[in-house]
This record gives structure tokens, sequence and C-alpha cells, in this order.
């Protein structure tokens, strides 16, 4: 009988229902959208963000003091220490592996490039790298150990992947050639354009090689040149040596936990908040386990990035928050007067049932399934709505991905949406609801 | 005997401006039929309120089927109403979007389970079966009327109560309900009437008159069809 009722009484008062539905969609479009935006988007903007540049660099474990001036490094070359370029693949063995889009090792000294000094730097310009096979185990704080299926086949990375926003006149390098990539300054200084050949002198040996790109990066890269690694380690004299390694990785913003773990060290959480830690993409988790598969590496955290990012997408959360929040409250208060609205007219109805004998209860549960089914039908209509616009804002705004850009059903997106459309319904309706169980049906019937 | 329905010195006054009842004392019996008579504003309706726990008197007080009706909380004053009267309207008051089947649910749905057999039974003793997939507004008035029993008699109550059921209805409509209603006295149900037409009061045991508020001399019915 009830859902009949129920069902009955909504269908006459479509009008009505369809008001709340419109209502209580609205809101729930925008909390649809921003839950849309703050999973996914969020996530595919911080992949943009991150494509401007690394936000982990690893150093060995013994890193010499070391004094940078304008993008120049001077260390002397006993004090210097290495990383084995022959470990970098063990990059994707970690836990994140997933996580670590790209890297490139570096490998750099001051030499003479057509009689000035500049710094040459040895790294990957676009590499295919084969992952290293075996399963492998991750152990937890509690002891337990959890295997992990290994990945198979090959990963491309390199300073090509790492460094998406340099602009490269001509081409980038191959990467079994002896061409060079050379910053924009130091080729107007040298006056020298592509396919120009350069003799570059290193410790009295001198090489001619080819220019195959000019890059314009905004940084101190401009006043550089790069050539393959391996070049730059036979001219080194160091060879399967790098000093450097720059990695991007999708990390997860620090929150207190992250921030506990970094202040007493991740060795001293308790083993369930140490393993929650593990297994969350923070920037100091990633580190700890790239640390882990490299143990002479350091990694530090290049918080510049990965600031902005958190400092940006933190904004923008808070403003979707502050917009959904006034969205919610107007919702609310027009199911609050649709439904002030509806217990005017239906005055009669409810004082009716009362006099057949319907107690608070009764009327208050009618009332308020009433408002529940109306709210879970906007929550529905708006939760299909919520990712439409996502979509929209993701194109438009954010212009992310293009058309081309899918957001996939978060499965947690619509039960909270639906929660909070009919926590909104239920609340507008709480007080009128309230109002109908304290009509006096003898007044209503009379028709005062 | 004990008195089904007994109203002691029942005082109802409007925002001490209208006084509605001035101390009216009643005994009404199990298995009796009164029809409560006077004109507009004698205070026939709001008499029937009070017994039915529509509303509270100002004074006085009001005892059914040996229950205090006044010192009832509202859940329990809802409780009574569903449990020991059967209410009738002059205007009707069925559901304009339930059938009429589902009009009569409805009030066993307020008491317990609905259950559609019984209701549908109910339906078919006031001759309506025919007509119980029909809304409202696709019945006659003495149709509409006999919903309102079939729905006041559901829950099976003590007492049924009508304020001018027929004031609503032709002369043919009001032949049959009224022939319900004398079905229903046989079968030993107590009734209270609110009616201003004597044609009507005739058909009751005991005619109570009300005038200003207050019970006049009170006569059986018969001595009035005599006249």
């Amino acid at each position: 009988m009830l859902g009949c009722l129920l069902a009955k009484s909504l269908w006459r008062g479509k009008a009505r229902t369809v008001l709340v539905v419109l209502s209580v969609a609205t809101a729930s479009t925008l909390v649809s959208a921003f839950l849309n935006i703050a999973f996914t988007v969020s996530e595919e903007m911080a992949k943009e963000l991150r494509s401007f540049g690394a936000n982990i660099l690893l150093v060995p474990k013994s890193e010499p003091l070391e004094i940078a001036i304008g993008g120049l490094r001077f260390v002397s070359p006993e004090e210097s220490a290495y990383l084995e370029e022959g470990e970098l693949p063990r990059l994707r063995t970690i836990f994140w592996r997933h996580n670590i889009v790209a890297f490139a090792p570096f490998l750099s000294q001051m030499v003479e490039v057509e009689g000035e000094q500049a710094l040459l730097v040895g790294t990957w310009f676009d590499r295919e790298i084969p992952i290293p096979e075996g399963k492998r185990f991750f152990a937890f704080a509690n002891g337990s150990r959890r295997e992990v299926a290994p990945d198979k086949g090959t990963f491309h990375t390199g300073l090509k992947n790492l460094s998406r926003w340099w602009q490269v006149e001509g081409q980038w390098p191959r990467e079994d050639e002896d061409g060079v990539l050379i910053g924009n300054e130091l080729a107007r200084r040298l006056k020298v354009g592509i396919n120009d050949r350069i003799r570059v002198a290193v410790e009295g040996k001198s090489v001619f090689l080819s220019v195959r790109g000019i890059a314009r990066t905004g940084g101190d890269e401009e006043k550089q040149i790069f050539v393959h690694l391996k070049l730059a380690q036979e001219l080194f004299k160091l060879p399967g040596k790098m000093e450097r390694v720059q990695v991007s990785a999708l990390v997860t913003p620090d929150n207190a936990l992250a921030a506990r773990a970094s202040r007493i060290g991740p060795a001293n959480l308790p083993p369930e908040e140490y393993e929650t830690w593990y297994c969350t993409p923070y920037l100091g988790s990633v580190i700890y386990q790239i640390e882990e598969a490299i143990p002479n590496t350091k990694g530090k955290a290049i918080r510049q990035v990965s600031e902005a990012e958190g400092a940006f997408l933190g904004k923008m959360r808070l403003t979707f928050i502050l917009v959904v929040a006034v969205a919610v409250l107007v919702a609310l208060l027009a199911v609050m007067a649709t439904m002030v609205t509806a217990l005017f007219e239906r005055r009669q109805e409810i004082g009716l049932m009362k006099a057949l004998g319907a107690d608070a209860k009764q009327l208050g549960l009618l009332f308020l399934l009433e408002a529940g089914l109306t709210g879970m039908g906007g929550g529905i209509v708006g939760y299909f709505g919520g990712l439409a616009l996502a979509q929209l804002l993701s194109v438009r705004t954010f212009s992310l991905g293009g058309l081309g850009f899918s957001l996939s059903l978060q499965a947690a997106i619509l039960p909270i949406t639906l929660l909070a459309a009919v926590s909104v319904a239920l609340l507008g309706s709480f007080f009128p609801a309230k109002e109908a169980m304290r009509l006096e049906p003898v007044k209503t019937l009379r028709g005062n | 005997m004990e008195p089904l329905i007994l109203l002691e010195e029942l005082t109802k006054n409007y925002d001490g401006k209208v006084l509605a009842l001035d101390r009216v004392s009643l005994q009404v019996y199990p298995g009796e039929w009164v029809a409560v008579m006077g004109a507009s504003g004698s205070g026939k309706s709001t008499l029937l309120n009070m017994i039915a726990a529509l509303d509270r008197p100002t004074s006085g007080s009001v005892w059914v089927n040996g229950e205090d009706v006044l010192s009832l909380s509202e859940e329990e004053r809802a409780r009574f109403r569903r449990e020991k009267v059967g209410l009738i309207f002059q205007h009707f008051y069925l559901i304009p979007y339930l059938t009429a089947l589902e009009n009569v649910m409805l009030a066993q749905y307020f008491h317990s389970m609905a259950d559609r057999e019984e209701a549908a039974q109910a339906v078919h003793e006031v001759g309506l079966e025919q007509r119980m997939s029909h809304y409202p507004s696709e019945l006659s008035g003495g149709e509409q009327q006999r919903v309102c029993i079939a729905r006041a008699l559901i829950n099976q109550p003590k007492i049924l109560l009508a304020d001018e059921p027929t004031g609503n209805l032709d002369a043919e409509n009001e032949e049959i309900v009224i022939a319900i209603f004398r079905r229903l006295h046989r079968a030993g149900l107590t009734l209270l009437f609110v009616t201003h037409d004597p044609q009507i009061g005739t058909q009751a045991d005991r005619i109570v008159e009300l005038e200003h508020g207050r019970i006049l001399p009170t006569f059986p019915a018969k001595a009035l069809r005599s006249i």
C-alpha cells in the first residue's frame, strides 16, 4: 500500500516532483562534477602539470659537495660519486612503478665548445628499455609479504618524455649517432645552426659533432649542450656511469600521514600507518621505494612542481567546494519552498489521513520517503549531468585531452552523489514534514 | 448496561468568543442509533469531533468504550481513531489519486496492514464491486459516500460516527446509504449521526437536539415519526 501511495502521490504532483528533482539535480550535478574533477580531472591535470618537469632527483648516496652557479656544476672528478646506468630499469620494478611517467639519467662536465666553456650533458633522449623480469615481493612492517606479478615488455623514456615543454627546432638527436641538442643561447653565441658541425674538446681530445636540434627551455639548459649518454661516458672516461637521474612520478598531495612519515621517518610509523603510507603514492613513499630498489641512491623531492601543483589543485578544489555549497544551499531552499507549497495544497489530505488514524510516524515516513525518492531521482539525473559537466569543463576550461579525454565512471561517485541528493531532499522536506505532523485534522477538514 | 459513549459537562469555547458546546452531557449505549440534530451552528459537528478525538473540549470529559479520551496523548488519539471509531463526512474526503479500493485499503494500512481481499469484500458489501478500480472523480456522490462507509467499517470500529452523511446526496442515493446504515444497526453497530434533516433523524432510535450548544430534552425518534 505504501508503494502504491507513494507512486500515485508523486505522479499526481508531477509538476512539484519535477521541480524538486530539478532542484536536487542541479546541486547533485555540481557535486558529481566536483567529485569527477577531484578524482579524475585532477589526476589528468596532475599529469599535465607533471609534464612540466621531474619531481624527483636521484643522486648517489655519497654525493659530494657541489657548487652550482648558473647551471654549471663545479665538482672535482676525484670527489665525484656516480650511479650505475645499468640499475636504472629497476625504477620500473617498485610498488608504484606505474606512477613513474618518465626518467632520464645525466652525466655532465665542463668542456670546450668552439673555444668556449660550456656544460656538456650526456642523457637518454628517447630510449626504450626492457623491464627487468622476475616476481617481486613487497614486505610490510607487520611481516606480511605481497607478491606482485612483474610487468613485461619495454618502457619508453628519456629527456624527450621528461621535458615535454621544451621547444626543439630541428629534431631530437637519435640514440645511435653523434648528434647534439644545443641550447638556444649557446647556439646563438657560437653562431651555429641545424646540421652545423661543432668541435668539442675534453681533456685535450677533440670530437666533431653535428647539431640536430636547438632547444628553447626558458632555463639554464639553453646554455648547455646535450649528447647521448654513451658518448658522454666515452668522452669523460666514465663507462656505465651517471651522476643524477630526474624522475617524473604521479604522486598524491601530502597529507597529515605523509607529513608525519617525513618528520619521524617511515620506519617509526605504526605498522598499519606504515602500510597505508607505503601503499599510497606520496612523493616520499615513491622516493623511499626507489631507494629500496636502487640501494646506493638518494632521492630528493623537487618540490617546485609538486607544490605548485598541490597549491593550484587545492585552490581549484576550494573554489568548487564553495560553488557546490552555494548550489546545495539554493537547492535546499528550493526543495523547502516546494514542499511548503505542497504541504499547503495537501493539508486536507493530511487531515483526512490523521482522521483515519495515521500517526506522526506514519505521516513522517510517507513524506520523507516521497522526498527521498524524489531526491534519488534528482541524484541520478545529477550524477550523469555531473559527468557531462566535468567532461565539458575538462575540455573547455582546463583544455585537458580534448574530446578524446574520457571520464571514467568512478564507482564511489554515484553513491556519494545519491547520498548528497537524498540528504538535500530530506533536509529540505524535514520542516514541512514536521509541520504536516502538527496539522490538526479538524481544522484542515473544515478548510481552515 | 455501561454506556459506550459518555459525555459529561462538555463545553467548547472558541477563543472565548463562540460557545459551541455548553455543558453537554450525553450517554450512548452499545447498539444504539442516535441522531444529533439541530440548526447550523448549534454545535452538532463540534460534539462529533470531540467523540472522535479530533478536537479537545474547553472543559468536561469524554469517555468512549471505557477510555478517557481527553487523557490520551496525540499518538494514542491516533490509535483511538483507527481502532475505535469509523468516520463518515458530508464531503466524503476520499484521496483523489487512489481508487475506491485503495481508499479503503488506506484505512487498513494506517490500522495495521492492507489486505486487498478484505478491502474488496468491504467494497462489495456497499454494492460497489463494479467500481473498485474507479477514482473518486469517476464516482457519483452516493457511490463516493458508500466508499466512505466501506472505509469507515474496514477496521471493525465500535462506533460509526457520521457528520451529515446524506447532506450531499440526492434522494435515490440517500435511500441507498440509509439502507446500509439500517443494516449495520440491525447487525448491532452503534451509530451516532449528526444531521439537520428530520427525515434522516427519524431513522434513529433516539434524537438528541442541540440548540446554541445546549441539549434540549431528549425524545425517542418514534415520537417524531408519529407527528
